[in-house]
């Protein structure tokens, strides 16, 4: 038992740590009150999604007509809200299954948090194709179900179908997985909680879990199969989506690299909201021996690898625009970069090329601050870069005549922050519920070697693990 | 042990001792089941209370709305039968031009008014004006009986009130006038003549708002008779407009528009094409149409009349010394006019707007040069749409200042609004002795009226109209009166002691002085049958002899002198409020106007280099001045920058700033964020009447010289076709060479005509037709060259699809509801601007892009190629509207109510009332087609070409769109498909749309083998 978890030559990335301390560590937050700091958090989110509800009941219940869009410009803050936490939302599910699959072990520190933003993400995306909608109290009108009306059944060849099931799958399967990941974890939070409602809750949810070598081993056959389901997952949701867009005939959005456009932007995005949390989070649950500059470094360096894909993508628009000798299309990459909406493509340049090209030096990627900041960034550039793709290519298209300018209302701007209000209420709550940190999975890259397995000895330097093994 | 009963505590002896109860169920040798045994809530029990609830509780939650039974009459009128509409043949009302109407009654309500194809004038045209005085009937806001002193009062009483008041002015020998505008109908000028023979000096005093005196006193000059000559333009194949709005505003547009559109009817056999010159300072929709437009100030209107009359005189070899100074054109187009005139003497036609005499004197006598009295200009059967005399009013004023007018009785004019401020009709009004109104809703006029006897809308009312001598025609009620109203005629007759109806009044008049001169061999009654059937009857004799021209009326113009700084202010007619008549009307405000595509109010346009002088742009604030000071106070107006203006004109259009048009404020979906649906000073648009001035006892609208400052502030403008900021880079500003238009000119069409040469390329798909039809495949083409932009199809379309109106908030956040726009696009052309209207509605694509995208197949392909959309099934993605490549698609952002539930009667009761949420668009007018194949199934014969109109074809006073089945090779339709001059709009998108173009082609010299823009 005094090996070390890792072969020869890599660092363990989690160290001086015990594994009991691990579960103690993440455990903490559920066996404490909530502190002040959390309650202001939860205050303020919670104030954004009463704003944010106030806004949709008004909308619903006056018209569409409370949003700023016109005859000519039918979608703008609404799809690129369903957009962008879409996109969101597949940072979770590539870390957990993509990332998985390829062994990649540090994702067990992040893994849990971001299949949990990820859920949330895809709830406050769910909100908006239903909002967005004139008539939205008929919106499972777009679901193919039984009905009365004879042969009237939805249309098949829609994008917006496709969105449907897409969506749903993917919503039900990430919530699968997570639920799933989150079972043994579960089980110790029901050990170590005293009897009452949340020892019930804890008991019921974690069926049963006894930690027997059979229960792991059909939780593992699961998690695998999971994640191999998952993983098409994570590349069909965006490519759909995409075609939202690429399937119209409207310039700016009739182009074939959208679905990889779409999918490296979406993990690209995903990845900056995940750091953007945990770096937050390991702070103030004090995480800060999970999450640790490998994590971090590690995350930093996928977010280049998107950002220059997405940047790829720019380029590529305009190349296809040049080269199409399609005026129309031309016209339209003109008008992004030159137009009256230029400022909103330039911001999205900056963010999203600009910005995290910083992250090239390991010094800026060993300063969270610094690190943070990127990620705020390129949250920011991601939501421009969509309302860019819709409201742009929208605004000015074939006829002249029918050119138009948009603005957002008041009411728009309220449910976008309301989305927000949504989102960070849920993490909040799942932060003190539920443990952060896939504690299973964890201990797994403490350092100890998983049962039976004999490893050569530590090199020197490193903490011998029989000296901190329980 | 198992058998061993736990032991029995009891707290009472009655619980101890068994009841009755228990020794039945002792004495029961078969007990029921536990379940049944328990008393009252046993589990099953239980569940079956709980169900009865829950469902109780779910339909009683469930009721649907109230049932609201539509009862059918107790006795069925002879004619009515529910669900099919009846027309009947009238005369419009909407102004003075007296076009032939159909009016469409549907269960007993007017809904929808359409050309009479037969009329003479009309040719089964209306403009949109017209057809927007069906909402004017449902105005909530028309007076709803007769008032005196503020308050309501009963017929009697004002009848013996006012024939009080006239008996003893009849006595005592005072004035009575009679102020009207021009009234074609001569029952009712009868009745007036007659009411004033009662009278000592009794006089009708007539004027025009839209006044073309000038041309009728130069006629009185030249030729001895006050008239205005009838103008055919179908004749003409030379016109020269100066100022003269004919295809927008002036006198007839739509009879005009038909005259221009044959003279220029490319399709025909032999093709026609006529030379349009227009000399004008601000683009007017005429102006638009010509081949050659000559931007001139309007003071040197008049010097170009003369230089031109010179050249033809020279030609004529008559001796004629133009002494009007230096040139104020270009001498070569004048050259060239001159010679193109004199080659097509008798079939030429000058036509000024100009109130100057001097200048009118030339023009008649450049047309008598031109031997075009007679051919192109009748004199023997003049028109009656102009009568009044400008003079007439300052010789009125005069009176009503000297209080020397016992009674003053205003008809079918608003004097108080629409006359020069230097008459002073506000102030002047009240000092008659007596003011009656007869107007039928609130005016300026009638709120300074003693007594109101609100006349009948004209489709409640008996009447008739001879607006060309020799053409007359009836107005027939489509409907009993709404209100307690009555007609003028009435009015007239009783105080003239006479007491019939308006039906009896105008038959009397007919029997009496219309019938001999019918020469109809019939009796009065089948005469009468056929003329109420009919609407018209075209009287035999006319009733003027022929008048020569008198050489000695032309008088060189006096020696003019440049005008002062400033900019000339050119006050115009709009083609939807004309002089604001028509400012409670709803349609018309929404209505874009033709050339600046600006809704619910007047701007300063001002042409681009003198904005940039000024420093302004568009929706910048400016204060309009009189340089010395003098007349008006200053007031603010917004800036419109309209290219093919001249430079140093400024153009506000009249009719705006009516009292009352404070209703607006509310007009449109209130919410939120909602802005007032009128502007800073609480009306619709500033009224510029006032800024009228006389000049020779004429009325002038562009005579005023006025300054133009700059104000801090903006106001954002409601316009349908937007403006792009000045700070934008020009590539993005502008479209590029877009081809969404085909343009060429008449010389190279001829050149190309018989070479099979395809203007624009086809393409031919690879992909089998996803939507084969069979049977009909419902098509249009517009033919952009015969198209003037006039906007009739828009109100059409609105009155037929009961499209809401918005409001000035909506249309400004670019929410207008309209199915059929028309596009505007200028394009360059020497150092002017051409103009191009596009009517733009669904292209009914054969491949759609909406079709595929809608998730829920609310918008599906007809087995006849329509595009239909279905409201129920619609949940609102707006997804076909973002997918649209001409974005013709609307939707509903919020419930558009209509204002009030007397306005709803206009609805059509075959088309959907949409409410929020869901999309629409032009539907090619199905219900019509459904209709038209009803009728021809009834009848038992195939649907033939030109049975189905869409609302828009049918009324097009250019014949400009051309509705049928594509798949019918004989049909005019696909005729004009397989046309030279065809093409679609974005063709190479492959949407293959049903919707067509005949190429704008102008009467010019080829100077690029074929010109794209957009």
């Amino acid at each position: 038992m005094a090996e070390a978890a890792v072969s020869a030559g890599r660092t363990p990335l989690i160290v001086g740590k015990r594994l009991s301390e691990v579960t103690e560590d993440v455990c903490r937050p559920l066996d404490t009150r909530p502190t002040a700091l959390w309650w202001a958090g939860f205050v303020f989110s919670l104030a954004l999604l009463g704003l944010g509800t106030a806004a949709i009941a008004y909308q619903v219940a006056t018209g569409i007509g409370t949003w700023g869009l016109n005859r000519t410009v039918g979608w703008a803050f609404d799809i690129t809200n369903f957009v962008f936490w879409i996109g969101i939302g597949h940072a979770g599910t590539l870390i957990s299954a993509i990332l998985f699959l390829f062994r990649q072990r540090w994702r067990t520190s992040v893994n849990r948090a971001a299949e949990a933003m990820t859920l949330f993400a895809v709830m406050c995306a769910g909100i908006f194709p239903v909002i967005h909608m004139g008539r939205p109290w008929l919106f499972f009108w777009i679901a193919p179900y039984p009905n009365a009306r004879g042969t009237l059944w939805m249309n098949f060849r829609s994008p917006l179908a496709w969105d449907f099931f897409a969506i749903s799958t993917y919503f039900l399967i990430s919530a699968v997985f997570w639920y799933v990941g989150l079972i043994p974890d579960l089980a110790t939070a029901r050990d170590r909680t005293p009897p009452g409602l949340r020892r019930r809750l804890y008991e019921i949810f974690s069926l049963g879990w006894n930690g027997s070598f059979r229960t792991w081993h059909h939780y593992e056959v699961v998690y695998l199969l999971l994640a191999g389901l998952a993983t098409p997952l994570v590349i069909s949701v965006h490519t759909i989506v995409s075609w939202d867009f690429a399937t119209s005939v409207i310039p700016g959005w009739h182009t074939t690299i959208f679905p990889p456009y779409f999918v490296a932007g979406a993990i690209f995005s995903g990845m900056a909201m995940v750091l953007t949390l945990m770096l937050v989070a390991r702070v103030v649950m004090g995480l800060q021996a999970y999450i640790t500059h490998r994590h971090v470094d590690v995350m930093c360096k996928l977010i280049l690898l998107t950002s220059g894909i997405v940047a790829l993508a720019y380029g590529t628009e305009f190349f296809t625009a040049l080269y199409s000798a399609n005026q129309y299309e031309q016209f339209v990459f003109k008008n992004r970069a030159l137009g009256p909406m230029a400022w909103a493509y330039w911001t999205m340049v900056s963010c999203n090329v600009l910005a995290p090209q910083l992250l090239w030096f390991s010094a800026v990627r060993r300063r969270f601050l610094l690190v943070f900041i990127v990620t705020l960034f390129i949250n920011v550039g991601m939501w421009f870069e969509r309302f860019v793709i819709i409201v742009t290519s929208l605004h000015r298209d074939y006829l002249p005549s029918s050119w138009a300018s948009y603005a957002p209302t008041s009411i728009e701007v309220a449910t976008l922050l309301g989305s927000f209000g949504l989102f960070f209420s849920a993490f909040l709550l799942f932060c003190r519920l539920i443990p952060v940190i896939a504690i299973a999975e964890v201990k797994s890259v403490v350092g100890t070697p998983p049962a039976g397995t004999h490893e050569p000895a530590p090199a020197a330097g490193r903490p011998a693990l029989s000296a901190v093994e329980a | 042990m198992a058998n061993e009963s736990p032991r029995r505590y009891w707290r009472s002896l009655e619980e101890r001792a068994p009841d009755d109860a228990f020794r039945e169920a002792a004495a029961d040798e078969f007990p029921p089941a536990p379940e049944q045994t328990a008393t009252l809530f046993g589990r099953r029990g239980f569940l079956q209370a709980a169900g009865f609830t829950l469902a109780g509780a779910v339909s009683a939650g469930c009721q649907r709305a109230p049932v609201r039974y539509a009862l059918p009459f107790a006795n069925e009128p002879e004619t009515v039968t529910p669900g099919r509409s009846l027309w009947y043949a009238s005369t419009c009302s909407a102004c003075e031009a007296g076009c032939g109407v159909l009016v469409k009654v549907r269960d007993g309500r007017p809904i929808k008014i359409e050309g009479n194809p037969e009329h003479p004038l009309s040719r089964g045209g209306v403009c949109a004006a017209g057809q927007a005085a069906v909402l004017g009937l449902y105005d909530s806001q028309r007076f709803t009986g007769p008032r005196r002193g503020g308050a309501d009062a009963t017929w009697e009483q004002v009848d013996a009130d006012v024939l009080a008041r006239l008996a003893a002015i009849r006595a005592s020998g005072g004035a009575v006038r009679v102020l009207s505008q021009t009234i074609t109908s001569p029952a009712l000028q009868a009745a007036i003549d007659r009411f004033l023979t009662g009278f000592a000096d009794g006089r009708h005093v007539v004027y025009d708002a839209l006044s073309a005196s000038g041309v009728l006193d130069a006629h009185a000059r030249t030729h001895g008779r006050r008239v205005l000559p009838r103008y055919a333009l179908e004749r003409a194949s030379v016109l020269v407009g100066i100022d003269a709005d004919f295809l927008g505003t002036w006198v007839s547009p739509v009879e005009f528009t038909r005259g221009y559109r044959e003279a220029r009817s490319l399709e025909g056999d032999p093709p026609r094409c006529s030379y349009h010159v227009q000399f004008e300072g601000r683009l007017s929709l005429t102006g638009t149409k010509a081949d050659l437009r000559v931007r001139i100030l309007p003071e040197d209107e008049p010097r170009v009349i003369e230089q031109l009359v010179a050249r033809v005189a020279a030609k004529a070899g008559v001796a004629f010394e133009a002494r009007g100074g230096a040139p104020a054109v270009d001498g070569a187009v004048l050259d060239d006019l001159a010679a193109r005139l004199w080659a097509a003497r008798g079939e030429s036609l000058v036509m000024a707007g100009t109130p100057d005499l001097a200048a009118q004197v030339l023009v008649n006598y450049l047309n008598q040069l031109l031997g075009n009295y007679g051919h192109t200009i009748d004199l023997e059967r003049p028109s009656r749409q102009r009568r009044g005399e400008d003079a007439a009013i300052e010789r009125l004023a005069g009176e009503l200042r000297a209080g020397s007018v016992a009674a003053l009785v205003v008809l079918r004019a608003n004097p108080v609004y629409e006359l020069p401020a230097v008459h002073e009709f506000a102030t002047l009004v009240p000092r008659a002795g007596l003011v009656v109104s007869l107007a039928q809703a609130p005016d300026e006029t009638s709120a300074l009226a003693a007594i109101v006897c609100p006349d009948h809308h004209a489709l409640e009312s008996w009447g008739d109209a001879e607006p060309v001598d020799g053409l007359a025609a009836v107005v027939q009620p489509a409907i009993r009166p709404l209100a307690n109203t009555r007609a003028a005629i009435e009015t007239f007759a009783r105080w003239s002691g006479q007491d019939a109806t308006a039906l009896d009044l105008v038959r009397a008049h007919w029997q009496q002085a219309v019938f001999q001169r019918s020469g109809a061999g019939e009796g009065f009654d089948a005469f009468w049958d056929r003329v109420v059937h009919d609407g018209f009857t075209v009287l035999g004799a006319p009733s003027g002899q022929p008048a020569a021209f008198s050489d000695g009326a032309v008088t060189p113009l006096p020696a003019s002198e440049r005008q002062g700084d400033g900019f000339a202010l050119v006050l115009h007619p709009t083609t939807a409020l004309l002089d604001g008549r028509h400012a409670h009307n709803p349609w018309l405000q929404e209505l874009p106007d033709p050339i600046t595509k600006i809704t619910w109010d007047n701007v300063a346009a001002l042409a681009p280099a003198a904005a940039e002088r000024l420093g302004v742009t568009s929706g910048d604030l400016v204060e309009i001045a009189s340089p010395d000071g003098s007349g008006q106070p200053p007031l603010v107006l917004p800036v419109h920058v309209q290219p093919g203006q001249h430079e140093g004109v400024l153009a506000v259009a009249l009719g705006y700033g009516r009292a009352g048009t404070e209703r607006f404020a509310d007009i449109g979906p209130r919410w939120l964020d909602a802005q007032p649906g009128v502007g800073p000073n609480g009306r619709v648009g500033v009224n510029l009447a006032p800024w009228l001035i006389t000049r020779g006892g004429l009325v002038h609208a562009s005579a005023r010289r006025v300054t133009i400052s700059r104000l801090p502030g903006r106001y954002e403008l409601a316009t349908t076709q937007h403006h792009h900021s000045i700070n934008e880079p020009r590539s993005v500003s502008s479209a590029g060479a877009r081809p969404l238009v085909v343009e060429t000119s008449l010389s190279l069409l001829r050149s190309s005509a018989d070479q099979e040469l395809a203007p624009h390329p086809r393409y031919e798909s690879w992909w089998p037709d996803d939507h084969p039809t069979g049977g009909p495949r419902w098509g249009m083409v517009v033919d952009l060259s015969a198209c003037t932009g006039c906007s009739a199809c828009v109100v059409a379309c609105q009155a037929e699809n009961n499209i809401p109106v918005v409001g000035r908030d909506e249309v400004r956040r670019q929410r207008e509801m309209h199915w059929m726009r028309i596009d505007r696009y200028f394009t360059d052309a020497a150092d002017d601007v051409d103009v191009v209207h596009q009517p733009m509605l669904c292209q009914h694509c054969a491949n759609a892009s909406c079709e595929s995208v809608c998730p829920v197949l609310a918008t599906v392909h007809s087995s006849e190629g329509l595009n239909e959309q279905v409201y129920n099934r619609c949940v609102g993605t707006r997804y076909c509207a973002n997918n649209c490549a001409y974005k013709v698609r609307r939707f509903n952002w919020f419930n558009y109510a209509h204002p009030s539930e007397r306005e709803n009667l206009v609805l059509n009761p075959d088309v959907t009332v949409r409410t929020r949420g869901v999309m629409e668009k032009c539907s090619f007018c199905v219900q019509r087609i459904h209709e038209a194949r009803t009728e021809a199934r009834r009848r038992n014969v195939p649907l033939a070409d030109g049975d189905v109109q869409p609302a828009c074809g049918q009324s097009c006073p250019a014949r400009a769109i051309t509705f049928g089945d594509l798949n019918d090779p004989k049909s005019r339709v696909a005729t004009l498909a397989r046309s030279q001059r065809f093409f679609r709009v974005l063709e190479e998108l492959d949407l293959r749309t049903s919707v067509g173009y005949l190429s704008v082609v102008r009467n010019r010299e080829a100077t690029s083998p074929e010109a794209h823009h957009g």
